[in-house]
């Protein structure tokens, strides 16, 4: 069985399948990560937000497990996915003058590499400014207020979430194709979910930076 | 013809084409000038006149792969401006039309491009690779003996359509020369829907993908980023739910089929 399972996961179908498989849990995770982001503007002064952030922490080995899970989503996902990259450019060794679209692609499709890669650097910054830091003391909604409300900050968390985006735009759809599910009457409504899901991933996200970059790092709630 | 629309002193066309001796040797484009291109011709006609001209300057031909020049062998290939195929949707190089250009327009003319499909010489490139897949699973093994009834076993109407449409896959690698990854997955795809739809391709529905994806890994095709430009440069247009069928039909077979030494039999 195993030694099935492992050709299955060489295999470039099964290696795929896999990102697809890690690629869906991961929008999932991002859900209900924008969800405790959302309680920010539940109040004025952040202390749901903090509230939700202690309940986190309270979950003890809990959110031990949590974490290793999701460090195993993430690197399974990254780790095919710079396979991917190196494989796909061995595919094509000499290239085309200019290869010209014949139709299908999008702009999102076509630099899923790319859009990656910037979310893996955003991946790095982000868990350095708020997974390491130490914010027992002010709290962590003012470090959210202190790393978003400098121009550089603001600007680089706003400028992820574009290409976090643009990634998702052309990822769910991806995913439910690569699980081997397709069909006519379904095919453009699953397109739809997952635009709208990208679309309002980024803007819920994005919201926080452009807020503070706008109001100069004021709460804007106030 | 009424000569509405005919340039009738014919295109005047500057190419660009793909010379390269052998697959070890380094490539690069040539320019030639070409005068008074009928606009009825097509795209291989044009290159035959083109050939014309540099055997009368006594230079070597250009090299492309052509046969029934009618859409249907799938000998054909190269990309024209960066398009497998052409411009056109669902239209075989061969059967491209002139008319598609105008007076004074600059031509590149490329090889497919893929590490599987390695160049032989000029724009001629060595799709055997598609071959060694098919030989893997690209078939039924079935007793031979009095033919039975006709409408002995039943195909229900939709199945029999899907899979003629996947049966139309002539086999000319478009989908791996439009691809920005050189995958073959819409090729296999189609090759995989074509014969697990139909009653007679049950028995080795299994071992047929298992086998097929292992050899089109093995020749060194790119992974499928589902960004579905095989579909648009398809000259048969081949659905990409072919290869979400695929994508199924191999996930079910890594999961369920036995391994070989339990399988006594076939699978």
């Amino acid at each position: 069985m195993f030694s099935r399972f492992g050709a299955f996961l060489r295999s470039s179908i099964g290696k795929k399948s896999l990102m697809a498989v890690t690629g869906l849990l991961l929008i999932l995770f991002l859900c209900a990560h924008v969800v405790g982001n959302l309680t920010l503007y539940a109040d004025s002064d952040g202390a749901k937000f903090n509230a939700y952030a202690a309940q986190l922490e309270a979950l003890g080995p809990l959110k031990l497990v949590a974490e290793v899970g999701l460090v195993a989503l993430f690197g399974v996902h990254i780790a095919l996915g710079m396979r991917a990259i190196l494989e796909n450019s061995e595919a094509r060794p000499a290239r085309y003058k200019d290869l010209a679209p014949k139709g299908n692609r999008t702009f999102a499709s076509m630099s899923m590499s790319i859009t990656g890669l910037v979310v893996l650097a955003f991946l790095v910054l982000h868990i350095v400014d708020f997974r390491l830091a130490d914010f027992s003391e002010q709290g962590l909604a003012a470090l959210v207020v202190e790393r978003l409300s400098s121009p550089l900050g603001g600007t680089i968390y706003f400028v992820s979430m574009a290409f976090l985006g643009v990634h998702l735009w052309h990822a769910f759809q991806s995913a439910i194709q690569t699980l081997g599910m397709r069909h006519p009457s379904y095919a453009p409504t699953i397109a739809l979910i997952g635009r709208a899901l990208a679309v309002a991933l980024a803007v819920a996200f994005a919201s926080f930076p452009v807020l503070l970059l706008a109001t100069g790092g004021q709460w804007p709630w106030n | 013809m009424s000569g509405g629309h005919d340039n009738h002193g014919g295109l005047n066309l500057t190419l660009h084409v793909w010379r390269q001796k052998n697959c070890e040797a380094e490539g690069h484009f040539e320019t030639y000038a070409l005068h008074g291109i009928s606009e009825h011709c097509s795209f291989l006609e044009m290159l035959d006149q083109l050939n014309e001209q540099l055997l009368s300057e006594g230079r070597e031909p250009v090299a492309f792969d052509h046969d029934c020049r009618e859409g249907i062998c799938g000998s054909c290939s190269l990309v024209i401006n960066g398009q497998a195929h052409g411009p056109d949707r669902e239209t075989a190089t061969c059967q491209l039309h002139m008319r598609r250009f105008h007076d004074g327009q600059t031509i590149y003319v490329e090889p497919f491009r893929a590490q599987a499909f390695p160049i032989v010489r000029d724009l001629v490139c060595d799709r055997s690779a598609f071959d060694r897949i098919i030989a893997r699973g690209g078939f039924v093994s079935v007793n031979t003996g009095s033919p039975q009834d006709a409408n002995a076993i039943l195909i229900p109407k939709e199945a029999a359509d899907l899979a003629m449409d996947a049966a139309a896959c002539i086999g000319c690698g478009a989908c791996v020369a439009a691809c920005p990854n050189a995958a073959a997955m819409l090729f296999v795809g189609a090759k995989i829907s074509h014969l697990s739809l139909l009653p007679q391709g049950q028995p080795e529905r299994r071992r047929r993908v298992l086998a097929m994806v292992e050899q089109m890994d093995k020749e060194g095709f790119g992974n499928c980023g589902n960004i579905y430009e095989c579909e648009a440069a398809c000259p048969k247009g081949i659905s990409v739910e072919n290869i979400a069928r695929l994508n199924k039909e191999y996930l079910g077979a890594s999961l369920t089929a036995r391994p070989a030494s339990e399988a006594a039999g076939g699978f």
